[in-house]
Order: structure tokens, then C-alpha cells, then sequence
């Protein structure tokens, strides 16, 4: 199993500069999530690696070699937004996806058969693709990606659209790919998928990596800033808190909140006005980041406000 | 076997059988020759049903003495039925209205003496072929009574009474170069316009075919596996087959409905209304009904595949090119405009062509790349066109193909994957320059 390495890649279309120098690599066995807005250029990263589309400058390599065709037998990609032929049936549509892989007729079929048996949808082999429901299309297109058996994975947004169960089957197969030893990379501005799959992360905005590393050591990086507050009573000196610029508040309710605290800023006062102020405080713990303040934070408020924006509309 | 060309050609493989075997297509092949030859012998069948249906049963009102209607009645068959009525006028009116006859018809007094007129009353005006079937008959009719009524000889009745016929026969065989050049230039038509509709009608469906993979988003997955060059020249291909197989299966189940139907056809057909004897085979009966098709040498029907391929396969890449540029067809239709008018412009000047073919500028416009597929084909039909003219126009044609599906790969390989605005044509050109 082989690592992929993005190399001071550019890729312009027109006057935009669609990702700029842009470098970061994957390895087997870990997930890698690479994260971002629209716009930031994942898409963009994707497809060169991929080999949709050709860098303008820099190098994409895997196993050593730049991508290229036969790179591509060896990978397995589920775009963000994806179809299927309408009219083809299901199996007849993967048997064909899986001969473009470079896989034989025989040997597609048989591992076709594997995967719907293993998806439960083995009933569905011979209906027409746009028969079926936008969720069991979204199994046989994640079929589709496995067929081949790829050493190299790539996941743009595969979540989005899944009901619960189906989610939670599919995070069971990306879990058991990366036991396997394969190279993963899992795009997506979902933070808390991202934190809950991902062994490292790569964040892009405006074409640009901004922030690359294990998931803990970039966590770390960013230290114990953190507190979350569980209480009873009246919240008021929150307020206090951040109309003097101690704390910014990251998310609020009735009865907790978590608070980032400014540089520089004393926790223990947190604390002592947390105690003089509420009725009673169950919890005051002080703890890394989440990745979503991370973001916040490298990024920009303007900038994380439009991602989480869209990731609560469903834009993407 | 290289990878590339397995690849395109599991595409073509996959187009090709996707459509061929789709009910749609299915039924469209079987059904189109027989609606082209039902087309072609509908009037005549028409007319036959027509005459068959028209049983009619006319009464005759005799005012010249009863004589006359007599004579009628003896003349009377299964579609015209004359019947004497000695009945007042007005309860003849009566029963016409009750639907007993179909009409009536009085003779005057004077119709004897060649003063007076027949006149027929009818609910409906009546057919062409009645009023022609009533018509003779009276006349005839009237003719013979003035005849007795003037004591003309046994001989002379005879004579007026054999019938005259005129056989119409064409000239065959060798010579009357007019009637060849007709067959040609009506075959040279059909062909152009056959390669005009072929490339119009099949480019479509690359353009929708392309329109479809990019609106439901499979073509991404699709170029993660094959250059996206590889898929354009697959569908291409593929649909290009598909409609290479459709024209076949046409034009064996015409020729085949044509050989067979033809006679079965002229049984039905009245010999005499074509103006063939009576007698003649149904063969000839079939010709002189327009149903049989000229033979058309084989070396043409060879030049004709080549040039509809040539043609297809050049429209069918920048039809590709505009498709992969739009997420709808009714978003392409601006976007047409420069592949449509190459496409148009030949028809325009076939007037031109078919009037003189050997005339330098027929025979510059035959050797243009865009108009070749129709304007060779027309010339290569009517006029005996050198060989070097028509491997010219191919060899153009064939160099333009591969610049054009050049260019058409370029801007397909962008387009596919642009959504959102319908690109105007000056960035549809800027994305051939993208690397």
C-alpha cells in the first residue's frame, strides 16, 4: 500500500487560481480529511488527483510515480455529487463501471455480486438503476467505488443524503479499508465527521492548505483553550465575560457553554465569576479545541460562519 | 490489447447495446419502413377502400319514355345500381331523404333530342368517381338510344361499341438518357438528404447522450476511470453504429416490403386507372404505380457509407462539444448555431449543384469538408464524378474530423464538468485553450 503526495500543485482556470501551491500527502492505513468551504478548492485538489484534471504546476504522485491512467485503475473515487445511468440495471451498470476499471467481465460480476450481498441489495441487481430510492442509489455508487478493489480511496462528502443506518454501514466500511492498509482521503466541511473518522487533517481555504497535521497534534498545537461550563441559575455573567473579551462564546444554552478563551486571558477568573454568579456549576472542564474552533480560528469568523452555513443548508 | 483502445472500446460496446436494444429504438426500426412504404402506397390503397365503400343505388326518373332507364339498369354493377321508379318526383325526393336510394337521377324530355341535361340530385355532393361512373353510363346510354332512334346499321354500332385502350409504356433499354439521369437525380436526393437527416438526427443523440451523463453526474465517476477523450470517441462510436445499424435494417426491410409487397400491392390496384393493360404482370402494374425502386450500383451505395460516416462522425464531435457545454438541451439551441449552419448551408445550394454538376464551383463546394458528406453524394449520383475528386473530399474530410474531434475533446473535457451558467460561445472557445 502506497502514500499519495500533493506537490507545490497550482491549477488555474482562466484568470481564478483554483488551488495554489498546494502540498500535503496521504498514508496508508490512516485517513486523511481534507477540509474547506466551497470555493476552497478541494474539488479542485480531488480531481487533479484523481487525474480529471492536470496541475498547471507542481506534481501528484502515488506510489512514487505521477498519476496517470493507471493510476486510476488502482483508485477508487466517489464524487460529491454523483450518478449512475438512469436506464442501465444495477448489476449490468457495475459489471460495466468495473471493466472501465480494468477488471475482466467475469471478475467484475463476481465481485459485483460480493458487494450487494454484502449491502443487502442483492434483490436489486436486476432493476434499473432509476428505479430505485436516492439512498440504495447511494450504495451501489459506493459499490461502484470498491469494485476494483483500490489501494487509494477518495470520499467527497459521502455522508451527505444518508439516513442513519446507512451512515453508520458505510463508517463501518471506511473504518474497515483503512484496517486494510488502504490510503484514504475523506473530504468534507461536516467537522464533526471529520474529527470523529480522520487520523490527519489538511484544511484549505480560498486554494490554499492552511493548516495540515495529525488531528492531535494539530489539536494540541492549539492547547487547553477551551472550557465548557455546565450550571444552573442565571447565565448573565456569560455575557459579562465576553462583552470584556476574555471569552468568545462558541455554542449556548440554558444551562452550558462552551468558551474559548482569549489569549492571555485567566481561566481561574472564568471560573471564580462562573461560581459567584451561577446558583450551582456541575462542570468546569478545560479542554482542547473542537476542529470547528480550529477552523474558526485559522480561518477566520467571516470564513467559518459561511462553512458551517452551508453545512446546516446542505449547499455544498 | 492497449489499454486506451479496450477502453473506448468497452464504451462503444456499452452506447451501442444500451440503445439497440431499448424498446424505443426497437420499435422505431421496425416501424419507420413500414410507415415510409404504407406512405408511399396509401393513395392507392385509399383509393381502392374508397371505391370499394361506395356501393351507391341511384333511381332514375325516365321522362323520355322508360327506355332509357332500362338500358341503365341493364348496365348496373356492384357499385352503381341503377333502379327505374315510376314515381312522381317529389316521393322520389322523399325516399332519397328516408335513405332509400342514394340519390336520383332525371331525364328530361328533351335529352334525346341533345337539348336537355341529366341531372343527378343527391344527399352528398359525391365523389369524383361517381359523378365520372354516372356520367359515362348515361352517355353511353344516350348515345345508343340516338343511335337506334337514327337506324344506324348493326356495323356501325359495332364499331362505335369496341372498346379503345392506350397502353403507356417507358422507354427502356438502351438510350433515352432523360429517363436516367430523372432515376439518378431522384436517387442522388434521397441520398443527400438521407445523410442530411442521418447526421442531424444521430448527432443529436451524441449531444443528448453527453447532456444526460453530465446532468446526472455519472460522467464524473466515468473520467476518474477513462480519459474523458476515450469517452467521447466511444459514444461517438457507439451511437454512430447504432445509427449505421438503424439505416441498414432499414433499407434491407424496405427493399424487402418493396420486392414483396409490391406485387401483392398491384393485385389490389386497378390496371386500368394506371393506364397498363388489363393483362399485364403485376410487376409492371407496381412500376407504373411508382412502387418499385431504380437499382442503384453498388460502388455508390460504398461511396454513400463512407461519406455518411465521414459526416457523422465530424458533426457528431462538435455536436459532443456543444452538449458537454450545457446541462439541458433547450440551453443548447444558441450554442447550435455554428455547428447547424455548415450543416444547412449544403442544402441550400443543392438547387445549384443538381442543376450543373460539373461546374467549378459545384465541384469546389463537393470537395468542402462541411458540405462533402451531402454535396459528393449528390454529384457522385447525377454526374460520373473522377475518383480523385471524391478520395479528396474524403481525405479533407477525414483531416478536419481528426482537428475537430481534436478541438471537440478539449472543449468537452472542460465542459463536462462545469455546472451552473450556460457558457457563452467566446469561453467555450477559451476552454480549448486550457491545459
Amino acid at each position: 500500500m502506497a502514500h499519495l503526495d500533493v506537490s507545490n500543485v497550482t491549477k488555474r482556470y482562466g484568470d481564478t487560481v483554483a488551488v495554489n501551491d498546494v502540498s500535503f500527502s496521504a498514508k496508508p492505513g490512516r485517513i486523511l480529511g481534507l477540509l474547506g468551504p466551497n470555493g476552497a478548492g478541494k474539488t479542485s485538489t480531488i480531481r487533479m488527483i484523481t487525474y480529471i484534471a492536470v496541475p498547471d504546476a507542481g506534481t501528484v504522485r502515488y506510489d512514487g510515480r505521477t498519476v496517470g491512467p493507471w493510476s486510476q485503475q488502482r483508485m477508487g473515487y466517489l464524487p460529491e455529487e454523483s450518478g449512475l445511468y438512469k436506464r442501465l440495471r444495477v448489476k449490468e451498470q457495475l459489471v460495466y463501471l468495473g471493466t472501465l476499471k480494468g477488471l475482466s467481465e467475469a471478475k467484475a460480476a463476481e465481485r459485483a455480486d460480493y458487494w450487494l450481498d454484502r449491502f443487502g441489495a442483492t434483490d436489486w441487481a436486476d432493476l434499473k438503476t432509476e428505479e430505485l430510492s436516492k439512498g440504495m442509489q447511494q450504495k451501489v455508487q459506493f459499490i461502484a467505488t470498491l469494485l476494483h478493489d483500490p489501494s487509494l480511496l477518495i470520499f467527497d462528502e459521502p455522508f451527505s443524503g444518508l439516513d442513519p443506518i446507512n451512515a453508520e454501514l458505510l463508517r463501518d466500511i471506511i473504518l474497515e479499508l483503512r484496517r486494510e492498509d488502504r490510503t484514504i482521503l475523506f473530504a468534507s466541511h461536516r467537522m464533526e465527521q471529520v474529527e470523529q473518522l480522520c487520523d490527519d487533517i489538511c484544511l484549505m481555504a480560498n486554494g490554499e492548505v492552511v493548516l495540515d497535521g495529525a488531528l492531535r497534534d494539530v489539536k494540541q498545537r492549539f492547547g487547553k483553550n477551551t472550557l465548557i461550563l455546565e450550571f444552573d441559575g442565571p447565565d448573565t455573567f456569560i455575557d459579562e465575560l465576553a462583552g470584556t473579551g476574555r471569552v468568545r462564546v462558541n455554542t449556548r444554552s440554558a444551562h452550558r457553554a462552551e468558551l474559548t478563551l482569549a489569549d492571555g486571558a485567566d481561566a481561574r477568573s472564568v471560573l471564580d465569576l462562573a461560581l459567584d454568579r451561577t446558583d450551582e456549576l456541575y462542570r468546569y472542564e478545560r479542554v482542547e479545541p473542537p476542529l470547528n474552533e480550529i477552523f474558526v480560528d485559522t480561518v477566520g469568523e467571516a470564513e467559518a460562519r459561511r462553512m458551517q452555513h452551508e453545512s446546516v443548508t446542505g449547499t455544498a | 490489447m492497449n489499454m486506451s483502445l479496450r477502453k473506448i472500446w468497452l464504451i462503444v460496446r456499452s452506447e451501442y447495446w444500451r440503445r439497440v436494444r431499448s424498446k424505443a429504438f426497437i420499435l422505431a426500426t421496425l416501424l419507420v419502413p413500414f410507415g415510409f412504404v404504407l406512405v408511399a402506397a396509401a393513395p392507392a390503397a385509399l383509393g381502392y377502400l374508397a371505391e370499394q365503400n361506395s356501393s351507391k343505388t341511384v333511381a332514375v326518373v325516365d321522362q323520355t319514355g322508360g327506355q332509357l332507364a332500362d338500358s341503365l339498369a341493364a348496365v348496373s354493377d356492384d357499385q352503381l345500381t341503377f333502379r327505374p321508379v315510376s314515381h312522381p318526383t317529389d316521393s322520389v325526393r322523399a325516399a332519397v331523404r328516408a335513405g332509400t336510394y342514394d340519390g336520383y337521377l332525371l331525364l328530361p324530355d328533351s335529352l334525346l333530342t341533345g337539348k336537355g341535361h341529366a341531372t343527378y340530385y343527391g344527399m352528398q355532393g359525391g365523389g369524383l368517381t361517381d359523378q365520372i361512373q354516372i356520367e359515362g353510363r348515361v352517355s353511353e346510354v344516350v348515345r345508343q338510344q340516338r343511335l337506334r332512334a337514327a337506324n344506324a346499321t348493326k356495323g356501325v354500332l359495332s364499331i362505335l361499341q369496341s372498346d379503345v385502350s392506350v397502353q403507356n409504356r417507358t422507354i427502356q433499354e438502351v438510350g433515352t438518357g432523360a429517363d436516367h439521369t430523372f432515376a439518378y437525380t431522384a436517387i442522388g436526393y434521397v441520398m443527400a438528404f438521407v445523410i442530411y437527416f442521418a447526421v442531424f438526427v444521430y448527432g443529436q443523440y451524441v449531444m443528448q447522450g453527453v447532456i444526460e451523463e453530465k446532468s446526472s453526474r455519472v460522467v464524473e465517476i466515468i473520467v476518474s476511470s477513462v480519459r474523458p477523450f476515450e469517452l467521447l470517441m466511444g459514444k461517438v462510436l457507439g451511437i454512430g453504429a447504432m445509427g449505421l445499424t438503424q439505416m441498414v435494417v432499414w433499407a434491407a426491410v424496405v427493399m424487402g416490403v418493396l420486392a414483396g409487397a409490391a406485387p401483392l400491392l398491384a393485385l389490389f390496384l386497378d390496371p386500368a386507372s394506371l393506364g397498363v393493360p388489363a393483362d399485364a404482370s403485376s410487376t409492371a402494374v407496381a412500376e407504373a404505380a411508382g412502387l418499385s425502386i431504380p437499382p442503384v450500383p453498388y460502388a455508390l451505395l460504398g461511396w454513400f457509407i463512407l461519406f455518411f460516416v465521414g459526416g457523422f462522425l465530424l458533426y457528431a464531435s462538435l455536436f459532443a462539444a456543444v452538449g458537454s457545454a450545457v446541462e439541458q438541451q433547450q440551453d443548447a439551441q444558441n450554442l447550435l448555431l455554428p455547428v447547424m449552419t455548415p450543416l444547412i448551408l449544403p442544402i441550400l445550394f443543392l438547387a445549384f449543384v443538381l442543376e450543373s454538376p460539373d461546374a467549378t464551383t459545384s465541384v469546389v463546394l463537393s470537395l468542402v469538408p462541411f458540405f462533402s458528406p451531402i454535396l459528393m453524394m449528390l454529384r457522385a449520383a447525377i454526374t460520373s464524378v473522377p475518383v480523385w475528386q471524391m478520395l479528396t473530399a474524403l481525405g479533407l474530410l477525414a483531416i478536419t474530423f481528426v482537428t475537430m474531434i481534436g478541438l471537440a475533446g478539449r472543449i468537452y473535457r472542460v465542459g463536462i464538468l462545469s455546472y451552473g451558467k450556460t457558457p457563452s460561445l467566446r469561453e467555450i472557445a477559451r476552454w480549448a485553450t486550457y491545459r
